[in-house]
């Protein structure tokens, strides 16, 4: 019994053009595909030749869901995106050869080598960091929009969560919450359809996650989220609605999750046929198809693209791989925040 | 059959009291090999400097205690055997280890004839101030037994025996109050205790095998030497040194020792012409048969143990409410160290069964071995009766200080040519030159009254102006 | 200077940060139009409006992560747990979001979580805990515990102030019983720093919230001791330096307080006495503390849980023969 509503795929240049996308803003989100897919298949790299300690956490297969919701948001927007949402900083524009060095626990990542893999946070891109507690940011990205509520200001907060997550009560609570006092948050639901090695039919018994969204008195929304294009379009749509005070969406995002749940999983549990069907709709071939059929993406063009984005990795690994390691004695510092730290436009 | 696993090498004990020593000079470093038994380092105590040998071949691994440092006895100096550590390089003294160096070789004592010179009794005392008087010492069911550790830390900041405090705490413990009353009142002096138990007399003291590590003396209050003032800073012209544990050592034993015996002295003069006499015969055919100096020192000790037997008080001791006296004379002799940085009193043991060239040979051997630091704790405990001589520079009287718990020392002092009239078988008189010297006899007035000293004296000077040539 | 009880101090002391900083807010269960469960923010909405006093759905998650994200955003939020006790439904928030932003990503989390604390009126097993143990436990957040009308206030708005998460234990059994003058205009008491509730010679109370008044009972009974009392004030970070002055002086200590034993945080301050004042111990470090056990609900049961005046003149005795 579904009742949210089925986004229509992607359509024409001229549908793009109604979504407020022109032709480089296309190539642009083609670019943060790429950069985004090679900066994990380089992690990859790295950490079999031992450079990553820890764990390695990717979102093959999410580029689409990922760089199609940042790209809808404003600048003044804020998100606290998850570990398969690397698009996201990406496209907010987080520097590559940060990702690299925060990767290999360098005194140049994010957080200096005290958090890893995608946990980093940038406040001048609106980037808020996560925790692997899920969804445990949902509800803070609640109280984001709670403060923008207060303050009336046309901003808008987007919550991530993957469908595991979803049956935690931090789900409920923020949702919730957001719905009774119509806040401007949007929810994207990464829905891969495995949590590690639980299925969907093991976490929830609705047909769409996004159908719990009447629960709480707003609208749910299901897309492909291959489809980069139709994910923008209905994030753009849901994140308009929220500055404009029409209250949160829940949108979830429908994708395969393409690897296994870290790099130590080798996903034995999915079936083959899955991961074969999905990857007929790899979410960067079916842009790149998509380009040259709208757009007249040509070869020349592809090519430069393809060459910007391999020397941008190339120099990133380089420069982070030059980023010394933390210092030990920055291991108990900053465990309170001064009152200088409050000192930034935001704060004020 | 170099050790695998690293061997400890720790601060031996050198002596029932002492209760902790000075690294003077490591003969190995870290990476060099030393076999067994090999000499390791160089300590110096209060009572003795020696030598500690490496309890295992192998590597140096780890020298944890840098030359010139004082640490308690058992504490780890440095391992042998196991990977060489990253611990403390080869030691950087940062002061000059006070060089025990040799004492005058024998021959250079051209007119006094015996090894040392300065007075000294510095025998077997603790170099901590009131004895083994611990805390402790209050035997259980004494709630007076536990001290709280403010109180140790104010009792040893002020040279308190917490025991000697009345204590109003549970069990009759002394509380923090009680000992700052004590403090107020004026009760910081430390006393002297009144007979020391046998700080190793009758028992011989373990001989504590440089490589093992006895457990160390004092209990736990460490009892501290007296209160020193901080020196402060050196005033314009003035130039500091530390105190080091031997001189400290000396110094504590000094003050107690006057402060336990009445010291009196009687002296009387000896004519030595036929011992010298006699000293020139013997000692061409000593040396050539034996190896060994008939020292003037010998003939005097000889004279000394016999006339001892007759005199058993002066060989004897006050201990509390009894006199001690023996069958055996475990003699002392007074040996100064280089540079006059401190003194050491080697005892030869069981004396009254050496003849002279016994005498002579167990001295010069305590003698090479005081200058070898090769003393051990045993050969520096138990004695009974003390030589000491402050005349090797001259000086015809002294007064030294009796070593507790002795009860009498005996002074030697230069022999002269001097005038000096003699009767002959016609009781003529005439004046002739005889070689001349003062003995003094120091003594325990509490035991020995002025006409026994007399006495002694009186027989010794027979002795040594009678020695005849078959003497020995 | 007025006199205020303990709770209108708090309450005051709110109000004004709420006028004076627009960023300043309340959110919390039944804290709006009731005026909050134990009528703390009394006519605040009145006053400030639905979107400063907002009543919140019953979700401790939502109140506590919903604050960090405000902060996060600029805001100054004054979150409220109707009892300390329910603070457990927000503890993997705190623990696990506001604690580590600031250190993991330089995040400054400002909010202020207000917790009622404290038994001593029949509550039962959830409406009477200290919880402030398990939080001082955790790097990242701040842990005050005021006991006199006047730090309720000082120490409410350095909690405000302060750039982390200060989570602001208020003892309930102290709202409406203490009274004390409480100056007019703004002032703040600085978290860290303890206070000496009474000066004495003979052995040192440390101890925090009602068990101050519960120790300075004890000591008025015990007449012929003269004896020191540390009011903690604040448990993260606590004033180490004062109470390690206290021990040398009088060498005999008391570690005091309403939570549980083990765990207490008396143990951490047991501790580092012995660790570091060691040699001017003239007795044990003594720490009386409630059983481990649940709060219970039976007022003879709940006596014998909550350390009683008698318990404490006991141990102060006990100390005082040593």
């Amino acid at each position: 019994m579904a009742i949210a509503r089925v986004a229509e795929p992607s359509g024409s240049l001229q549908d793009a053009k109604e979504w407020g996308l022109d032709r480089e803003d296309l190539l642009q989100m083609y670019r943060n595909m790429l950069v985004t897919r090679g900066v994990e298949e380089r992690g990859h790299i790295l950490y079999r030749q031992g450079k990553i300690p820890g764990s390695f956490y990717t979102g093959r297969g999410n580029e689409a869901s990922a760089v199609g919701v940042a790209t809808a948001m404003g600048p003044d927007d804020v998100g606290t995106p998850l570990h398969r949402d690397m698009g996201v900083h990406i496209t907010r524009g987080v520097e590559p050869w940060r990702i690299f060095a925060q990767y290999m626990g360098r005194a140049d990542g994010p957080t200096r080598g005290k958090d890893g893999n995608v946990h980093m946070a940038d406040h001048r891109l609106g980037l808020i960091a996560m925790v692997s507690h899920l969804p445990a940011m949902l509800p803070v990205a609640v109280g984001c929009a709670l403060a923008f509520r207060i303050r009336e200001e046309k901003r808008v907060a987007v919550g991530w969560f993957g469908e595991g997550a979803a049956a935690r009560g931090d789900a409920h609570e923020g949702m919730n919450f957001a719905g009774v006092r119509r806040l401007p948050v949007v929810f994207i639901c990464d829905n891969n359809q495995w949590a590690y090695s639980t299925p969907t039919h093991l976490g929830y018994a609705v047909e769409h996650l996004a159908d719990r969204a009447a629960a709480y008195g707003f609208e749910g929304v299901v897309v492909d989220g291959t489809d980069v294009l139709a994910v923008y379009r209905e994030t753009k749509r849901a994140i308009e609605k929220a500055r404009e005070g029409g209250g949160p969406t829940l949108i979830e995002s429908q994708t395969l999750r393409m690897e296994g749940h870290a790099v130590h999983d080798d996903a034995f549990y999915v079936p083959k046929e899955l991961f074969e069907r999905w990857a007929e709709r790899d979410p960067i071939e079916r842009l790149r198809t998509w380009l040259r059929d709208n757009v007249d993406m040509s070869d020349d063009e592809e090519d430069e693209i393809t060459s910007y984005v391999k020397k941008l990795l190339n120099d990133a690994l380089h420069r982070a791989e030059e980023s010394p390691l933390p210092d030990v004695s920055t291991l108990t510092e900053g465990v309170y925040a001064t009152p200088e730290d409050l000192d930034t436009p935001h704060h004020k | 059959m170099a050790t695998g696993t690293a061997v400890d090498v720790v601060m031996p004990q050198m002596g029932v009291s002492v209760s902790e020593g000075t690294i003077t000079k490591w003969l190995k470093q870290v990476g060099e090999d030393v076999e067994a038994d090999e000499s390791l380092l160089e300590i110096s105590t209060d009572k003795v400097d020696t030598e500690v040998p490496s309890p295992a071949t192998g590597v140096v691994s780890e020298i944890l205690v840098q030359e010139g440092e004082t640490v308690e006895v058992g504490t780890l100096l440095a391992r042998v055997g196991g990977e060489v550590g990253a611990s403390a390089p080869a030691p950087d003294a940062a002061s000059p280890p006070p060089e025990p160096a040799t004492q005058p070789a024998a021959d250079a004592a051209n007119a006094a004839a015996s090894e040392g010179v300065e007075v000294g009794d510095a025998t077997e005392q603790p170099l901590a101030a009131p004895t083994e008087t611990t805390g402790d010492s209050g035997s259980a069911g004494n709630g007076k037994a536990f001290v709280s550790p403010v109180v140790a830390r104010i009792a040893s900041e002020h040279g308190i025996d917490p025991s000697q405090v009345e204590g109003t705490g549970r069990g009759g413990r002394v509380t923090k109050k009680d000992i700052l009353a004590f403090v107020e009142g004026g009760g910081a002096a430390p006393e002297a205790p009144p007979a020391p138990a046998p700080s190793g007399q009758a028992e011989a003291p373990t001989p504590a095998p440089p490589q093992a590590a006895p457990a160390p003396a004092p209990a736990p209050p460490k009892p501290a030497p007296q209160p020193v003032a901080a020196a402060g800073e050196p005033a314009p012209g003035e130039t500091f040194e530390p105190v080091t544990a031997m001189r400290r050592g000396i110094a504590e034993h000094m003050r107690r020792s006057l402060d336990t015996s009445a010291h009196v002295t009687s002296a009387i003069e000896v004519d030595m012409s036929k011992v010298v006499a006699i000293r020139a015969k013997l000692k061409k055919e000593y040396e050539a048969a034996y190896g060994v100096n008939p020292t003037y020192l010998s003939f005097i000790a000889r004279g000394t143990v016999e006339t001892l037997r007759d005199y058993p008080w002066v060989n004897g001791e006050l201990r509390g409410d009894k006199i001690v006296t023996r069958n055996f004379v475990n003699l002392g002799f007074a040996v100064e160290l280089a540079d006059g940085k401190g003194l050491i009193v080697p005892v030869v043991r069981n004396a009254e069964t050496l003849n002279l060239l016994g005498l002579a040979k167990s001295v010069a051997d305590v003698a090479r071995r005081a200058r070898d630091k090769q003393l051990t704790p045993d050969d520096v405990s138990g004695g009974t009766f003390t030589i000491t001589n402050p005349g090797g520079y001259g000086t015809f009287h002294g007064t030294p200080v009796i070593s507790q718990p002795q009860a009498a020392i005996l002074g030697t002092y230069a022999i002269v040519k001097r005038p000096w009239v003699i009767t002959d078988e016609n009781g003529v008189d005439a004046i002739a030159i005889r070689s001349i010297m003062n003995l003094t006899l120091t003594y325990d007035h509490r035991l020995i009254d002025g006409a026994l000293a007399g006495r002694f004296l009186r027989d010794l000077r027979e002795r040594l102006q009678s020695w005849g040539e078959k003497d020995y | 200077m007025a006199e205020k009880t303990y709770l209108q101090a708090i309450s005051d002391g709110l109000r004004q940060e709420m006028r004076r900083d627009q960023r300043v807010f309340c959110l919390g269960e039944d804290v709006g139009v009731y005026g909050g469960a134990f009528k703390v923010t009394l006519g605040f909405q009145e006053e400030f409006g639905p979107w400063r006093v907002l009543d919140t759905p019953l979700s401790e998650t939502a109140i506590v992560a919903g604050a960090t994200g405000a902060a996060i955003m600029g805001m100054r939020p004054v979150a409220e747990m109707q009892f300390a006790d329910f603070v457990s439904c927000a503890w993997d928030h705190l623990v696990t979001v506001a604690a580590k932003q600031r250190w993991r990503v330089g995040t400054p989390v400002p909010i202020v979580l207000r917790l009622p604390s404290g038994g001593g009126f029949s509550g039962g097993p959830f409406h009477s805990q200290n919880p402030e143990s398990s939080f001082a436990h955790i790097p990242g957040l701040k842990c005050v515990c005021p006991a006199t009308p006047e730090d309720a206030k000082g120490l409410l708005i350095s909690a405000i102030e302060d750039p982390n998460p200060v989570l602001y234990f208020e003892h309930k059994h102290l709202y409406r019983r203490i009274k004390g003058e409480v100056p007019d205009e703004r002032y703040t008491t600085p978290i860290g720093k303890a206070r000496i509730h009474q000066e004495g010679e003979d052995v040192s109370v440390i101890t925090w919230g009602a068990m101050v008044y519960t120790a300075a009972e004890a000591a008025k009974q015990l007449d012929d001791l003269s004896v020191e009392i540390v009011d903690l004030r604040s448990i993260m970070p606590w004033d180490k330096e004062a109470v390690l002055a206290s021990a040398r002086k009088t060498s005999k200590v008391l570690v005091l307080h309403e939570d549980t034993r083990s765990g207490g945080f008396g143990g951490e301050i047991a501790a580092t006495i012995g660790e570091e004042a060691f040699e001017d111990l003239d007795a044990p470090v003594k720490r009386i503390a409630a059983p481990d056990t649940p709060v219970p609900f039976s007022p003879v049961l709940e006596k014998a849980f909550i350390p009683q005046v008698d318990d404490v003149v006991a141990g102060l005795r006990e100390l005082a023969e040593y």
